[in-house]
C-alpha cells in the first residue's frame, strides 16, 4: 500500500522575461536533483501540467497577472498548493493573493527568493501529509465499509455482548431470528433470548463466566413473540487488544428450515419400513380376521340352533297352560330330542368359547392398528422420559410377523434406567436394525427351511444404556464395513430399501448423544450396538482456557 | 349320527401355527363328519404323518420353520394318497404352476367363506374317499 517516494516535481509559472538577476527556477534548483522543475508561461499549460501530472507545488509569479488569478482560480481547493512571487511585495497583494487561495507568497528580492526553498518544501510536506491522510482516511472508511458490509450481509447472525451480557452488536440477520431491530438491540441483556438460568445455562453465559468456546452446538433461542427457534450456534469469547476478556462473540444460525427437512427424511425413512413392514402386519391383522368371521358365521348358525329349541320351549309353555299332562309329556319329548338333535350343550357352551376367541382376535388387531399408528406418529419437540426396553420389544412386536417364518428370535432385557429421547425415532432406529437383520438372515437362508436366529439384548451401564440388535445372517463384507452408514448405500436390489435406513439411524443415535456401532464377520452374522448415554452431552464443546 | 362303525369317517389333518384359527375352523367343519386332528407345529405334523395316513390334509402357508407348500410337499411324500390343501390369505402369491407341480388339490382363502371351504373339502374328500374306503 505504501507509496514509492518519487521525485518531487515543480512547476514554475512566470513570464518569458526573468526579473533581472532574481532566477527563480535557480533558487529552486538549489533543492537539488530530486526536483523535477517545469517552467510554463501561461495558465493553461500550468493547469494541464497538474491535471496530468502529480505536482507537487506550483510557484506563479504575479507578474503573470490574469494567468496568475486563473490558475489560482482552478487549482484552488483540489490543486497543488500555489506560491505566489510578488514584485515589490505590498501587504495589500499578499493579502489579496492568499484571499484568491495561495498557500504562500515570497517577494521578488534577491534577499527574499532564496527562502523560496525553504517555502517550498514546507508547502510540498505539508501538501503530501495532507494527501497521504487522505488517503488513509479513504482506507480506513472502505476497510470499515467493507467489515461491515460483510457483517450485514453475512446469512449468519452475528451478536456481541459485553461481561454482563449486554448486547454490544447484532447484525440484521441476528436481528431477524431474534424478532428485533437489530438497533433496538442494543445495550440489552442477551439473557431475553439466551437464557442464564441455573438449569438451563445458555452457551453464551457459560462462554462469558469460563472463557470456553463452544462450536456448532444445536439450541433454542426463544424469539421475542416467544416462538422457540432452533439454532445452530458457536460462542467464543471475546478479548480486547491488551488481551483482556470483554465479552463474548457468538454466530448462529436459525435451523427451522433444516430441522423440517430432518424431520420429511426422517418421516419418509420411517414411511418406506413401514411400507416393507405392511405384509407382514397384513398378515397379523388377518389371522384374527379368519377366526373371527369364521365365527361370526357360526354364532349365527348357533343363533339359529337356538331359535329351533326356543321354539320348543313355547310350544310346551302353550301345553302346559292346557294342564293336559299328555300334550305336556309330548311337548317335553320334543324339547328334549331338539336339544339333542342340535347338541345345545355343547352350542352353549361353544357360542361362548367362540365369543372369547373373537374378543381376543378383534383386541389383537387393535394392538396392531395402535402399534402402527403409535409408530407413524411423529414425536414431540421435546424429550421424554421413555422405557428403552419397551420401545424394543414393541418394535420387535411390529417386526415379528414379517420375520417369525425364518426366525427365532431371543430377547435378554435387563432393567434399565429411563432415558431422555424422541421414542419414536429410537423405535425408528429399532425398526432400522431388526429389518436389517431381518433381510440379512433371509438372503442366507433364502427358501432352504433353515432358520436364523436375532437376539436382542439391553444392559445397564453406570453412563448409560446398550442396546444390542444380533443375527446369524450373510454378515457385512470387509470392504463395506465402512459405508454401511453413509446416505443411500445400499446392497439391496432397488425397491427394497431407501438406502437411508442405517445412515438415518446413525444420525438419530448421535443426536441423542450415543454412539451406533457394528460388529460383523461375513457369513457369520452382524451385531449392531445401539448406546444412550443417561445424560446428554454438550454437543459442540470445543477446548478453551 | 355319522359314526357308524361300517363307514368309518374320512380323516382330516389341520395345520395352522395360530391356535384360534384352528379353533375356528373345528367349529366350521363340525357337522362335516370328519375325524380331525389339528396341530400348531408343522414338524409336530410331520411326526402324526410318519405315524398314520390321512385322507384330508389342509394347510396354512406362512408358518414358522417351514412354509404351507414346503409342508405339503414334505406330507405328499409321506401320505401320497392325501388330498392336499392350502389356505393362506395370500393367494396371488402362490403361483399356480408349483401347486399343479406339487399337486395339491385346492387353494383356499383365508378369511374364508364357510360354504366355499365346505364344497372344496367334500370335493377333494369325494376324490378320494373311495381309495381311502376301499383300503380302510
Amino acid at each position: 500500500m505504501k507509496q514509492t517516494e518519487r521525485s518531487v516535481r515543480i512547476v514554475v509559472a512566470q513570464p518569458g522575461a526573468k526579473p533581472a538577476g532574481i532566477d527563480v527556477t535557480a533558487a529552486l534548483r538549489r533543492l537539488g536533483d530530486g526536483v523535477d522543475l517545469e517552467v510554463v508561461a501561461d495558465a493553461q499549460s500550468c493547469i494541464d501540467l497538474c491535471a496530468a501530472g502529480e505536482v507537487d507545488l506550483v510557484v506563479v509569479d504575479y507578474a503573470l497577472a490574469v494567468h496568475c488569478e486563473r490558475i489560482l482560480k482552478e487549482l484552488r481547493g483540489d490543486g497543488p498548493p500555489v506560491v505566489v512571487a510578488i514584485r515589490g511585495a505590498t501587504d495589500d497583494v499578499a493579502l489579496d493573493v492568499f484571499r484568491r487561495g495561495a498557500s504562500d507568497c515570497v517577494a521578488l528580492t534577491r534577499d527574499d527568493v532564496e527562502a523560496l526553498p525553504v517555502v517550498a518544501l514546507e508547502q510540498i510536506r505539508r501538501f503530501r501529509a495532507a494527501r497521504e491522510r487522505v488517503a488513509a482516511e479513504r482506507r480506513i472508511r472502505h476497510l470499515e465499509q467493507y467489515n461491515e458490509s460483510i457483517i450485514q450481509n453475512m446469512n449468519s447472525a452475528l451478536l456481541v455482548v459485553d461481561m454482563a451480557g449486554h448486547i454490544t452488536f447484532c447484525n440484521p440477520p441476528a436481528g431477524k431470528i431474534l424478532g428485533e431491530d437489530p438497533e433496538a438491540l442494543r445495550g440489552r441483556a442477551a439473557w431475553a433470548w439466551f437464557s442464564s438460568d441455573e438449569e438451563e445455562v445458555s452457551l453464551l453465559a457459560r462462554t462469558l463466566s469460563t472463557g470456553v468456546s463452544y462450536r456448532g452446538a444445536e439450541r433454542i433461542v426463544i424469539r421475542s413473540d416467544g416462538t422457540p427457534v432452533p439454532v445452530g450456534i458457536s460462542c467464543s469469547p471475546f478479548f480486547d487488544s491488551a488481551g483482556e476478556k470483554i465479552g463474548a462473540v457468538t454466530i448462529f444460525q436459525d435451523l427451522t428450515e433444516v430441522k423440517q427437512l430432518q424431520s420429511q427424511v426422517l418421516q419418509t425413512e420411517k414411511m418406506a419400513s413401514i411400507g416393507q413392514l405392511a405384509a407382514g402386519v397384513a398378515h397379523e391383522i388377518n389371522n384374527p380376521m379368519g377366526f373371527i368371521h369364521a365365527n361370526l358365521f357360526q354364532m349365527a348358525e348357533y343363533l339359529t340352533d337356538m331359535r329351533q329349541v326356543w321354539g320348543r320351549v313355547d310350544d310346551l309353555l302353550q301345553v302346559v297352560r292346557s294342564g293336559d299332562l299328555e300334550s305336556i309329556r309330548a311337548a317335553g319329548d320334543t324339547l328334549s330330542e331338539a336339544m339333542r338333535s342340535v347338541d345345545l350343550d355343547y352350542v352353549i357352551s361353544d357360542f361362548g368359547k367362540a365369543i372369547r376367541e373373537s374378543q381376543e382376535g378383534s383386541e389383537r388387531i387393535r394392538h396392531i392398528v395402535q402399534d402402527l399408528r403409535d409408530f407413524s406418529h411423529h414425536d414431540s419437540s421435546e424429550h421424554v422420559l421413555a422405557d428403552v426396553n419397551q420401545c424394543l420389544d414393541s418394535t420387535a412386536t411390529i417386526v415379528w410377523p414379517m420375520m417369525k417364518q425364518i426366525v427365532v428370535l431371543e430377547k435378554d432385557y435387563e432393567e434399565l434406567q429411563t432415558i431422555a429421547c424422541y421414542p419414536m425415532q429410537i423405535k425408528q432406529v429399532f425398526m432400522n436394525l431388526l429389518v436389517n437383520a431381518y433381510q440379512s438372515i433371509e438372503a442366507k437362508v433364502g427358501e432352504s427351511g433353515e432358520i436364523g436366529k436375532v437376539w436382542l439384548r439391553t444392559r445397564q451401564r453406570d453412563d448409560g444404556v446398550v442396546i444390542e440388535v444380533g443375527d446369524t445372517g450373510v454378515g457385512i463384507p470387509e470392504s463395506h464395513i465402512d459405508r454401511i452408514f453413509d446416505p443411500f448405500f445400499t446392497t439391496k436390489k432397488v425397491g427394497s430399501g431407501t438406502g437411508l435406513g442405517l445412515s438415518t439411524s446413525f444420525s438419530i443415535v448421535k443426536r441423542h448423544g450415543g454412539s451406533l456401532t457394528v460388529d460383523s464377520k461375513e457369513g457369520e452374522g452382524t451385531t449392531f450396538r445401539v448406546f444412550l448415554p443417561v445424560e446428554r452431552h454438550d454437543d459442540g464443546e470445543i477446548d478453551g482456557d | 349320527m355319522e359314526t357308524d362303525p361300517r363307514y368309518p369317517r374320512p380323516t382330516l389333518l389341520v395345520v395352522d401355527d395360530e391356535e384360534r384359527i384352528l379353533s375356528a375352523l373345528r367349529r366350521t367343519l363340525r357337522r362335516e363328519g370328519y375325524q380331525m386332528v389339528t396341530s400348531e407345529s408343522v414338524h409336530e405334523a410331520l411326526a402324526i404323518l410318519a405315524t398314520r395316513p390321512f385322507d384330508l390334509i389342509l394347510s396354512d402357508q406362512k408358518m414358522p420353520g417351514m412354509s404351507g407348500l414346503q409342508f405339503l410337499e414334505e406330507a405328499g411324500k409321506r401320505c401320497p394318497g392325501a388330498a392336499r390343501m392350502l389356505i393362506t390369505g395370500w393367494t396371488e402369491e402362490i403361483p399356480p404352476e408349483k401347486l399343479d407341480e406339487l399337486g395339491i388339490r385346492g387353494l383356499i382363502t383365508k378369511p374364508w367363506d364357510d360354504a366355499r371351504l365346505k364344497e372344496i373339502l367334500r370335493q377333494a374328500r369325494d376324490s378320494v374317499w373311495p381309495v381311502a374306503a376301499a383300503g380302510g
